[in-house]
């Protein structure tokens, strides 16, 4: 072909050579990126699913354990007669049970009332110095165990609009982790707000076990429980911090996780910025 | 072993709430039972206290159910195990039945139903009547006598015929040997050896394992340094196989 066209072979076919070898190039590139955006895309569903393929097992499991107690007390009940000191001892379980129970229940329901966005109440301004003293005051019963400290060394009130029944949901978790992951003689928990850069941090400071570096990113995941996940005794549900990020989400802040340096245990940040309070 | 009349149920449940509902009923049925909160210390008492029956959790902090039942598996064949577990997929159950349970109950399970189980596993044991002898006759699964290469071992006397000439095996070698054996051609990590085989929870003593596969290579591989029969996986543990 080249002589019948007379042609400059050598030119012809090297620019042709050129333009085969970037086209080809560019084809390749462009399925290797595609392949490599597939291959991470899938992993990262396989292991979504497999979280959730735990999460269901573990959770399954969490709201069996309270039924199975409660359902053998109840038949025992039926079937002998037991002292009064007896069923008042029983009778004391199965009230734990149904609080563990239900504890259970309004986790799945928040998890579901915050990924539909379908939570109840308005963003209202509010001084979140008071909203925790007030929430500890309330449920200063869950928290017995616990010494609950508030501090707040500027004096000064922290206005910020707050959906108080996702920032009670977040307190919960907090709080809840803080007595579960302890096994400190007496688990205690400083509330410190401090103003860092126009921002409001709200440092949660607990005496319990610390957290691992290697999980801190990881445990806001949702489903992510820390710890072994072989490990067939592991108990929760692994949505704590994940609705706690999302609640600070939902506020326009952010929450961290780290350990503390003056000695051991956790230390969770909210951090919100302030300015939204003019908005 | 003195007999009080009284048949022993352990019960190895981590839920304090569930065992001491299952002792309490199993108490007022005129058994004594008693409870074990975790893995570890339900093999140990299972051990100490040699009960007549076990009531057994899956989920559990250590040393899992299965693993559990594997372990007693591997010494006693006879003891009735009954599973009690949240977990009630037939997978599940399955994997139970295949480690050798003799019962599965699904949580949360009818008391009434619990109770009748355990009653029925007891007096078939009675008919068979040999809960006195335990150990002695745990081998219906694996056949008595079992060849591969040149190695014979006869489990019944608990003494391995090896190229070296005749050898005596200990409890722990025989145990090690019965649990390679049944799981011949698939890999054991550390962890399920130690587990399964002696009971330990932890990453602490693996070294005991590669101790140990040291000493069976010694007794059945005709070059020790190039084992066939007991060989290393990288990363994963141990696997035994050979051909027919």
């Amino acid at each position: 072909m080249v002589r019948h066209y007379n042609l400059d072979g050598n030119q012809f076919l090297e620019a042709k050579t050129w333009v085969v070898i970037l086209v080809l190039s560019i084809l390749v590139a462009i399925i290797l990126a595609g392949t490599i955006t597939i291959f991470a895309y899938s992993q990262r569903m396989a292991r979504l699913n497999r979280l959730q393929h735990e999460f269901i097992n573990n959770f399954t499991h969490e709201l069996k354990t309270p039924v199975t107690s409660l359902k053998l007390y109840l038949e025992t009940f039926l079937k002998h007669n037991l002292s009064r000191e007896e069923q008042i001892k029983y009778i004391g379980y199965m009230i734990l049970d149904i609080e563990r129970l239900a504890e259970n229940i309004s986790r799945i329901l928040d998890l579901a009332r915050i990924e539909t966005k379908t939570y109840r109440g308005d963003f209202v301004l509010s001084d979140l110095v008071q909203t925790v003293q007030q929430f500890h005051q309330d449920n200063r019963h869950l928290f017995r165990s616990c010494d609950i400290r508030v501090h707040n060394p500027s004096g000064q009130p922290f206005l910020y609009p707050v959906n108080q029944p996702l920032f009670d949901m977040l307190l919960m978790n907090i709080l809840n982790n803080a007595i579960k992951y302890n096994d400190s003689e007496k688990p205690s928990m400083d509330i410190l707000f401090l103003l860092q850069k126009k921002k409001l941090h709200i440092r949660f400071e607990d005496n319990g076990i610390g957290i691992e570096k290697a999980e801190r990113g990881k445990i806001f995941r949702k489903f992510y429980r820390a710890g072994q996940t072989e490990n067939l005794s592991a108990k929760g549900s692994g949505l704590g911090l994940y609705l706690v990020r999302n609640v600070a989400k939902m506020h326009k802040g952010n929450v961290t996780a780290g350990n503390r340096q003056d000695e051991r245990g956790a230390v969770f940040t909210l951090i919100l910025p302030l300015h939204h309070q003019k908005a | 072993m003195e007999d009080s009349g009284r048949k022993r149920i352990l019960i190895i449940e981590d839920d304090g709430h569930i065992a001491e509902g299952l002792k309490l009923n199993l108490s007022l049925q005129g058994y004594e039972a008693d409870i074990a909160p975790d893995g570890v210390s339900g093999l140990r008492k299972w051990k100490t206290w040699q009960p007549h029956l076990l009531v057994l959790d899956i989920m559990l902090p250590g040393i899992d159910g299965f693993s559990i039942l594997q372990s007693i598996r591997l010494e006693d064949e006879r003891l009735p195990i009954l599973i009690l577990s949240a977990r009630g997929s037939s997978e599940d159950r399955i994997q139970g039945l295949t480690y050798g349970v003799d019962d599965y109950l699904a949580k949360p399970f009818n008391l009434e139903e619990f109770l009748l189980r355990v009653e029925r596993l007891l007096t078939r044991v009675s008919w068979a009547g040999v809960t006195g002898e335990r150990g002695a006759s745990g081998l219906h699964l694996l056949p008595k006598i079992y060849t591969f290469g040149g190695n014979r071992i006869d489990f019944s006397t608990s003494t391995a015929h090896v190229g070296s000439g005749k050898i005596a095996l200990t409890e722990q070698e025989v145990k090690l040997l019965k649990l390679f054996i049944s799981h011949r051609g698939r890999p054991l990590s550390r962890k399920q050896l130690l587990e399964i085989g002696w009971g330990y929870t932890g990453v602490v003593t693996t070294r005991t394992v590669d101790n140990f596969i040291v000493r069976l290579r010694r007794y059945f591989e005709k070059d020790p340094q190039k084992p066939v029969y007991f060989r290393s996986l990288r990363s994963v543990g141990y696997i035994f196989d050979h051909e027919e």
